[in-house]
């Protein structure tokens, strides 16, 4: 006899759940707390203040995903969930091609729901059994798998339900496995590109134990636009990226867009963002570029004339105008000037402005993932796992006695969900020996009211 | 937003209304109280298809997928509550299942009024941000408004079922910490008031509520109890939680995948796919729980409370008590 895995407390239900809520509640207070590693120290201070900011970061709620203590619960939920997988959930599988004992009237009565009835058997009939033909037939209609001998009977429905937690473990320790091929190899990063400058991965980030390789090509943004809904607001955003070898040779040439990404040497590259980097101008024909940054839809530019007033450029993309204001002090708003268009000029107190157009920058985000397949597979495994969940494992017994002319029918099953629909289910099914019962119950009282009526008959005569 | 479209809207939150009345008012007539319930059914019945043809009529006018803001999730999410609760009462044959309808009406009716108060930009049909132009968008956000709704009835049927089981205490108080939270998530969506109190208000009176109401949970009214009830609302909250947790797990790992498609990485750690990893933690717990038959029914009922309660944080809450992230399409502010 094989001897049976066991790792003690690390495969109990009450440990996983444990793990589970407190693994729960450390995340709900990251999902709390903005992370520093996503939004930045300034956005922890701004949340907090100052100084109880500081005392955040110290406790490390600010980077509650990489605390000693959040890592630590996933060890130990990887650990359960190990433990649990091998010595409760995958032995389950070997115990499917079980067949399920075949119960006597006893035995179904046992089960958490069950139902007897008692009537007359028809006339002729000694050896039984009509009543369990009935209800296989039944049974079969509804999709039960039927084991039958002589007079008692099972049946098992949604088998496949019971693979559920086997397969949902499969996918959950392959997604782990995912992430560590992923941790230990990969890499990724965000870099916002200008106009013809170049992507390269120098400063891409990946884990401290790494065994990967950075690529020795890198991207040139030969374009890169924006295309508006007729409201103004962003529809989408593209970038035409060169891949370079290291001699500036061109290996390939393709456009990215926001869900669009693009794929080369097994390296991801996404469009994330879009903006402008700066104006191009020329004063008088001397070349000028002017930095701008985001002002709510648009992207503006001030620059002083004097101490007491400013010229504040503001474009959209890079087909529309730039409008060209003035603001003064006294001012209560800035006032237009003119609008130019890319590639014309207008002459404003004397000097000769030409607005060459934008210099766009494009956001790029890049990662290389060699366990995206085995994850892949892991969240398919978990998807299929959970749908499997979904239909309900059900056992059915029944048994037929036959005692002369009385028969006994009990039947009786268990089903750990939609248990009020099975025990529906099973009281229709026997709903007609119910009938049987009450009538025979009927004719048995009225022979007996009949019987007490000519005994007393008998005895009045007698007198 | 056309006048179709309004007027089926309206069509649809009117009737939750008076379908809600109908189940209160049939508690007045003894007699007539099975077709009375009938109606009220009936009624949810016509709303439901209304609501049906508002959706598909808005998708018509905005030539895209109808859910891409607050205003759309509200009506998906009024749709499927009220589209699970006829599903149950059709397959449990109505019988007794009433008791979760005149909570289901509430609750649709609820969201409609909830979100007739959203401000106009939020009815009208405006265009997507270049991050939601994508097929993912009907494949990951459905699944999950699904699965937000199935364990709202979830928690519903607990209430009903804690209430059966004689735990008066136990439901006046999850009753009382559930209307505390929506009152956090209505004044962080309609007032200015700063949102570290109202996050205090959801998470602190949910935590003390909770706790109130397990401690309470040995208080029982025995003349109360009825057994059949408490028993057919436990199984409806399993069943509810049996079709809501597939959903969310689909709805999250689509979520990774869209993520992954679009920038790269199929997790973030962003407040609310981690608020909804939260959720799928807690019904995975209560899911093991019940399998092994670890707790006591009434204990898990109040399992399914937390889990509404968590399920409205990750659904309305960290849009509208300020958590920020990468989800802040449902936001207003």
């Amino acid at each position: 006899m094989s001897k049976k895995l066991s790792f003690g407390i690390w495969s109990s239900v009450k440990m996983s759940v444990i793990l589970i809520a407190l693994t729960a509640a450390t995340i709900l207070v990251g999902a709390w707390c903005p992370q520093e590693g996503q939004v930045g120290r300034e956005k922890v201070f701004e949340a907090f203040g100052k100084d109880n900011g500081q005392i955040v970061i110290n406790l490390g709620l600010a980077d509650t995903y990489h605390s000693p203590w959040f890592l630590f619960l996933i060890a130990m939920l990887s650990l359960s969930m190990l433990a649990a997988s091998f010595e409760r959930v995958f032995p389950r599988l070997l115990t499917l091609k079980n067949k399920m004992p075949l119960l006597d009237k006893g035995g179904i009565e046992k089960l958490p729901f069950h139902k007897s009835v008692e009537y007359e058997a028809e006339p002729g009939t000694e050896s039984g059994g009509k009543s369990l033909d009935e209800i296989e037939s039944k049974l079969k209609k509804k999709g039960f798998n039927i084991i039958r001998e002589g007079n008692k009977l099972t049946g098992e429905q949604g088998l496949i339900g019971r693979l559920a937690p086997s397969v949902t473990h499969v996918g959950l320790l392959s997604l782990l496995v995912g992430v560590t091929i992923t941790s230990w190899t990969g890499f990724n990063g965000f870099q916002p590109v200008k106009l013809g400058e170049c992507l390269s991965f120098e400063d891409s980030q990946h884990s401290k134990l790494w065994i990967g390789s950075l690529p020795n090509w890198q991207g040139r943004v030969i374009e890169t636009r924006r295309e508006n809904h007729p409201t103004g607001e962003p529809k989408q955003w593209y970038t035409t990226l060169a891949i370079e070898d290291k001699f500036g040779k061109v290996l390939k040439t393709a456009e990215l867009s926001v869900n669009n990404p693009l794929t080369y040497d097994n390296v991801d590259i996404y469009q994330s963002s879009w903006g402008i980097d700066s104006i191009a101008l020329k004063f008088n024909g001397q070349k000028q570029t002017i930095p701008v940054n985001p002002m709510g839809k648009r992207f503006a530019a001030f620059l002083p004339l004097d101490q007491d007033s400013v010229m504040i450029f503001s474009v959209l993309d890079q087909k529309s105008d730039l409008r060209i204001f003035a603001k003064r002090s006294n001012w209560e708003a800035p006032k237009i000037l003119t609008e130019i268009k890319p590639g014309q000029s207008a002459t404003l107190g004397g000097v000769t402005l030409t607005y060459d157009g934008i210099i766009p920058r494009t956001g790029l985000q890049y990662k290389r993932d060699p366990g995206i397949f085995v994850v892949y597979t892991a969240f398919g495994f978990i998807m299929i796992g959970v749908l499997l969940a979904f239909i309900p494992h059900r056992h059915v017994w029944a048994c037929e006695e036959q005692n002369d002319n009385k028969i006994s029918l009990a039947i009786g099953g268990r089903s750990p969900k939609a248990k009020i629909a099975f025990e529906r289910m099973i009281e229709k099914i026997i709903e007609p020996y119910e009938k049987l019962q009450i009538a025979w119950q009927l004719k048995n009282q009225t022979e007996k009211i009949v019987d007490e009526q000519i005994r007393e008959e008998i005895c009045q005569t007698s007198k | 937003m056309s006048d179709l479209q309004v007027v089926l809207t309206n069509t649809a939150g009117v009737t939750s209304i008076i379908s809600f009345w109908i189940f209160v008012a049939s508690n007045a007539f003894k007699n007539w109280k099975p077709k009375i319930l009938g109606s009220a059914f009936w009624v949810l019945l016509i709303g439901f298809i209304a609501l049906t043809c508002a959706i598909v009529a808005r998708g018509i006018e905005a030539q895209r997928f109808p859910l891409s803001n607050l205003y759309e999730s509200l009506l998906w999410f009024a749709w499927a509550i009220m589209g699970a609760y006829l599903w149950l009462a059709a397959t449990l044959n109505h019988a007794g299942v009433w008791h979760l309808g005149w909570l289901a009406s509430l609750t649709a009716a609820s969201f409609f009024l909830y979100g007739s108060w959203l401000p106009q930009s939020q009815h009208d049909i405006q265009p997507l941000v270049p991050a939601l132009v994508s097929y993912w968008r009907q494949i990951h956000v459905p699944p999950l408004i699904v699965s937000y709704a199935m364990f709202f009835l979830s928690g519903l049927s607990g209430l009903v079922q804690l209430w059966w089981g004689g735990r008066r205490v136990t439901v006046f108080g999850l009753i009382f910490t559930i209307l505390l939270a929506c009152s956090a998530i209505a004044l962080g969506t309609f007032s200015q008031i700063a949102v570290y109190y109202l996050q205090a208000l959801f998470v602190g009176g949910s935590l003390l509520g909770v706790i109130f109401s397990w401690i309470n949970l040995k208080k029982v009214k025995t003349e109360a109890i009825n057994a059949s009830r408490e028993e057919l609302y436990d199984d409806i909250s399993y069943r509810c939680i049996s079709v809501g947790f597939p959903l969310l797990t689909i709805g999250i790992i689509t979520g990774g995948l869209w993520a992954n498609h679009a920038w790269g990485s199929y997790w973030s750690w962003d407040p609310k796919e981690s608020m909804a990893l939260v959720t799928w933690l807690s019904y995975a717990a209560y899911i093991h729980l019940r399998i092994h038959r670890e707790i006591p029914a009434d204990k898990l009922a109040v399992v399914s409370c937390i889990g509404l309660l968590l399920t409205l944080l990750t659904y309305l809450g960290f849009n509208t008590l300020g958590f920020g992230g990468l989800h802040s399409y449902g936001q207003l502010k």
